[in-house]
């Protein structure tokens, strides 16, 4: 091997091996194959053992195995009982506020935030601050703020309402929970969408302003369109997101009170390591598993679509 | 965009980023404000604005605070260490569309990765505490960090590769050109001209790593220090009410997500929508 100056590239100096175009490119397979190895070994492999986990009997005292094999009395279990449609509508019900909160308010904040100024440099580093602290500490902030002698309720007691008990009142506690999540979700929504804003064209929107129409008016018909592959994309990972979110309900509920708050993943994490119900964990897990593989499709086409693929 | 708008919508406009402002700020500022209270001072009137700071509830969590501190960078430096070794040479690989069968060799990749980054953790780690338990991995930081490794590695290649596709495969051909293999062309290409994009997902990694937690309160015995997230979890279930400890304990454990935050955080502002949207 020649001995390579620096960051130059090698062999100016040199003849050249082979001749110009016609260069035998061998496939970089050996830099994919740690990857690869590793993904097969403990993500890919894992999916099969939680299959197979949902069609056999496994218990606290056989979590290694071997497992009976049951064929599907576990689905039928699951599937005949009420609590997997309920989990499954909350799911449905909290993807759906982070939808509007994600894409609509992720809209107008990422439009406010696209003036430069001090107060918008100040709130996007305060939100990607918020992005990066761990679920865990943004939830216990907020499960102590919303304590019935939290400062929620102080200041609501101010103007004379509550205290209103946000996490301990069953038909409450869901919309309380998901409205933290909403809080803590939305930098990254408004971060994806003020990138996008930025990366429109300034010239459409002064061309529209000079026809007449007014701020939003512009955003909403001219501005908006032109985010229509980064919104598809925002909405598809904020509905995965909603069968995934798990952090915020470990930290202000655990599920409850009762079953108030089992959402899919929250049911499965709990029959799986609260009542080390395995098989029925594993068992409510692939059922979430397919809708998330049913949203996987469309969201891999679109990727594909951006000319990504 | 600034001049087209009137001045009545500015001054909402002004209004509104001060609401958002708040709206972020107040949580993190009541956080700070009650680690300085003392126990007593907290159950006696848990909203008061007006009272002695006191360093006491520092005292009392800062010893188990450090040894979580320690347990969570050992294994946050490992996991993002790990990822970037390994992610780095794969998003150079699924960049490089030198063949058909190579990419459609990329386009399955990709729908893999894609497909493996959305599975939810809560349930990922039902069959890997079964499978950790059976390779005698469960119970010790090597199978935490494994399964974190993972968890994160689908993420950092997706992160990485829209840098690497921005590299002009020009520069390929002129070094095949000029004589240098691949893993020549790797090094003294892909790699510095990354940088940017591996400095982005490296913060991204150890900021993911650092906060989670699903893994870590499972596949971690009771009697090992536990990290970061594992001692806040803790906290959380037995401590209920002491509060100031708590919120101790947050600042003191995300003070090291501060030093990377300030390192990366206009990095992460833009490399995030690349990575995210791309």
């Amino acid at each position: 091997m020649t001995t390579l100056g620096g960051r130059t590239l090698p062999a100016a100096t040199r003849t050249p091996r082979r001749r110009p175009g016609r260069v035998r490119r061998r496939p970089p397979v050996v830099f994919l194959l740690p990857t690869a190895v590793l993904l097969v070994v403990f993500g890919a492999y894992p999916l099969l053992v939680l299959v197979q986990m949902s069609f056999s009997d496994v218990g606290p005292a056989t979590i290694i195995g071997p497992w009976d094999f049951v064929g599907l009395d576990n689905y039928a279990d699951v599937l005949g009982g009420a609590e997997v449609w309920r989990s499954l509508l909350r799911t449905v019900a909290v993807a759906a506020v982070l939808l509007l909160s994600n894409l609509v308010l992720g809209f107008v904040v990422a439009s406010l935030l696209s003036f430069e100024g001090r107060v918008t440099s100040l709130v996007l580093s305060v939100m990607v601050f918020i992005w990066a602290l761990p679920p865990l500490v943004s939830g216990s902030t907020w499960r102590f703020l919303l304590d019935d002698t939290g400062l929620v309720n102080a200041v609501l007691g101010l103007v004379g309402v509550g205290p209103v008990p946000w996490l301990s009142e069953p038909r409450l506690a869901l919309w309380s929970v998901t409205a933290v999540i909403a809080w803590g979700a939305l930098p990254f929504s408004a971060l994806i969408l003020r990138g996008g804003l930025l990366a429109v064209d300034p010239q459409v929107v002064e061309a529209a302003a000079i026809d007449g129409a007014g701020y939003w008016r512009t955003q909403v018909q001219v501005v908006l369109p032109l985010l229509r592959p980064t919104l598809w994309i925002l909405g598809i990972l904020t509905v995965l997101y909603a069968f995934k979110s798990f952090d915020y309900f470990y930290v202000l509920t655990q599920g409850g009170p009762g079953t108030a708050t089992n959402t899919l993943p929250v049911q499965s994490y709990y029959a799986a390591f609260t009542d080390f119900d395995m098989s029925t964990g594993a068992t409510v897990a692939v059922v979430a598993m397919a809708v998330v593989v049913a949203l996987a499709v469309p969201y891999v086409r679109s990727l594909r679509r951006e000319g990504d693929a | 965009m600034n001049r087209f708008v009137s001045g009545p919508t500015k001054g909402l406009f002004a209004v509104l980023r001060v609401v958002l402002a708040l709206a972020y700020l107040v949580p993190l500022a009541w956080v700070v404000v009650t680690s300085l209270k003392s126990g007593p001072e907290v159950l006696r009137s848990p909203n008061a604005l007006l009272f002695t700071p006191t360093l006491d509830t520092y005292r009392d969590v800062v010893g188990d605070g450090l040894e979580a501190i320690a347990t969570s960078l050992q294994i946050a430096v490992l996991v993002t260490l790990v990822v970037l070794v390994v992610a780095v040479p794969a998003a150079f690989a699924l960049a490089r569309r030198i063949s058909p069968v190579w990419e459609r060799v990329i386009a399955v990749g990709l729908a893999v990765l894609l497909v493996l980054q959305m599975v939810p953790q809560p349930m990922t780690v039902i069959p890997l505490f079964s499978v950790l338990a059976q390779w005698g991995l469960l119970g010790n930081l090597a199978g935490l960090v494994l399964a974190d490794i993972a968890l994160l590695l689908p993420f950092g290649v997706m992160l990485l590769r829209p840098f690497a596709l921005a590299i002009s495969p020009s520069l390929y051909e002129a070094a095949e050109i000029d004589g240098a293999s691949t893993v020549q062309s790797f090094r003294l290409i892909t790699v510095p001209m990354l940088s940017n994009g591996i400095f982005t997902v490296m913060s991204v990694i150890f900021i993911t790593a650092w906060g989670e937690f699903v893994y870590a309160i499972n596949f971690l015995p009771l009697g090992v220090v536990p990290p970061v997230s594992g001692l806040l979890a803790q906290q959380n279930t037995t401590y209920a009410a002491n509060w100031n400890d708590l919120m101790a304990l947050a600042v003191l454990t995300s003070l090291p997500l501060l030093v990377v935050f300030v390192l990366s955080q206009r990095r992460l502002r833009s490399g995030l929508s690349l990575g995210a949207v791309k």
